[in-house]
């Protein structure tokens, strides 16, 4: 699994990013993370509204912190 | 916050007045409670805020000139390459650098309190004064 926390470097961003790294632990689920703070990395993916999780190439939740039990039901799924 | 990148061209705002005085269109993509604290005062201003851009974005004429404006540059420079990414013309379409913060400071027509930008001089796109804004960040 792949997950991607796109934002330019916010606070949301970083929480959202830290609830990744909860939410994994909690699960027990792999993945290889990533932080995408580049604007024209960020761009290739049109995204306008920050932070951004993707799973796997998706978008799974955009313009909002993504917490920790919604971030669990989405490794799950 | 400075951003290198090459998808979007990106102008001053000394430069997007000479474009404004040529019939470019300034599209202002801050939020509403933004944009009634302090707006620009230019004959041709559209509004769309970052959070319904993604669904308004075709209002916007692609055979005109569009200077994609918010408070710091950086949520108009992801509009302005949202744009690009949708078939506009990379020409026609560019974001102003330093947003409305450097818009002020060079003293060009606004409406509205300049306090929140003079008070939040170096702030960057996540800096409201504890504002709540949902386009960004």
């Amino acid at each position: 699994m792949n997950i991607k926390v796109l934002g330019p470097g916010c606070p949301k961003c970083k929480t959202t990013y830290n609830n990744v790294l909860e939410a994994l632990k909690q699960t027990g689920a792999e993945a290889q993370v990533e932080k995408i703070e580049d604007i024209e990395e960020m761009m290739k993916y049109n995204v306008l509204t920050t932070p951004v999780l993707m799973i796997d190439e998706v978008v799974r939740i955009k313009g909002r912190v993504a917490d920790i039990k919604e971030i669990k039901e989405l490794l799950t799924q | 916050m400075e951003y290198v990148q090459s998808l979007v061209n990106e102008i001053c705002p000394t430069s997007s007045q000479a474009w404004v005085k040529r019939g470019a269109i300034l599209v202002d993509v801050r939020e509403l409670n933004e944009v009634e604290q302090l707006a620009f005062d230019v004959p041709a201003v559209v509004h769309i805020p970052l959070s319904e851009f993604e669904i308004r974005y075709k209002e916007l004429a692609m055979d005109k000139e569009l200077v994609i404006v918010c408070r710091s540059g950086s949520r108009s420079l992801r509009a302005a390459g949202f744009l690009i990414n949708h078939g506009f013309d990379p020409i026609k379409v560019v974001n102003m650098k330093h947003g409305m913060i450097r818009w002020v400071q060079r003293g060009f027509p606004v409406k509205g309190d300049i306090s929140g930008i003079v008070d939040a001089n170096a702030g960057g796109c996540c800096n409201h004064g504890g504002k709540k804004e949902s386009g960004c960040c």
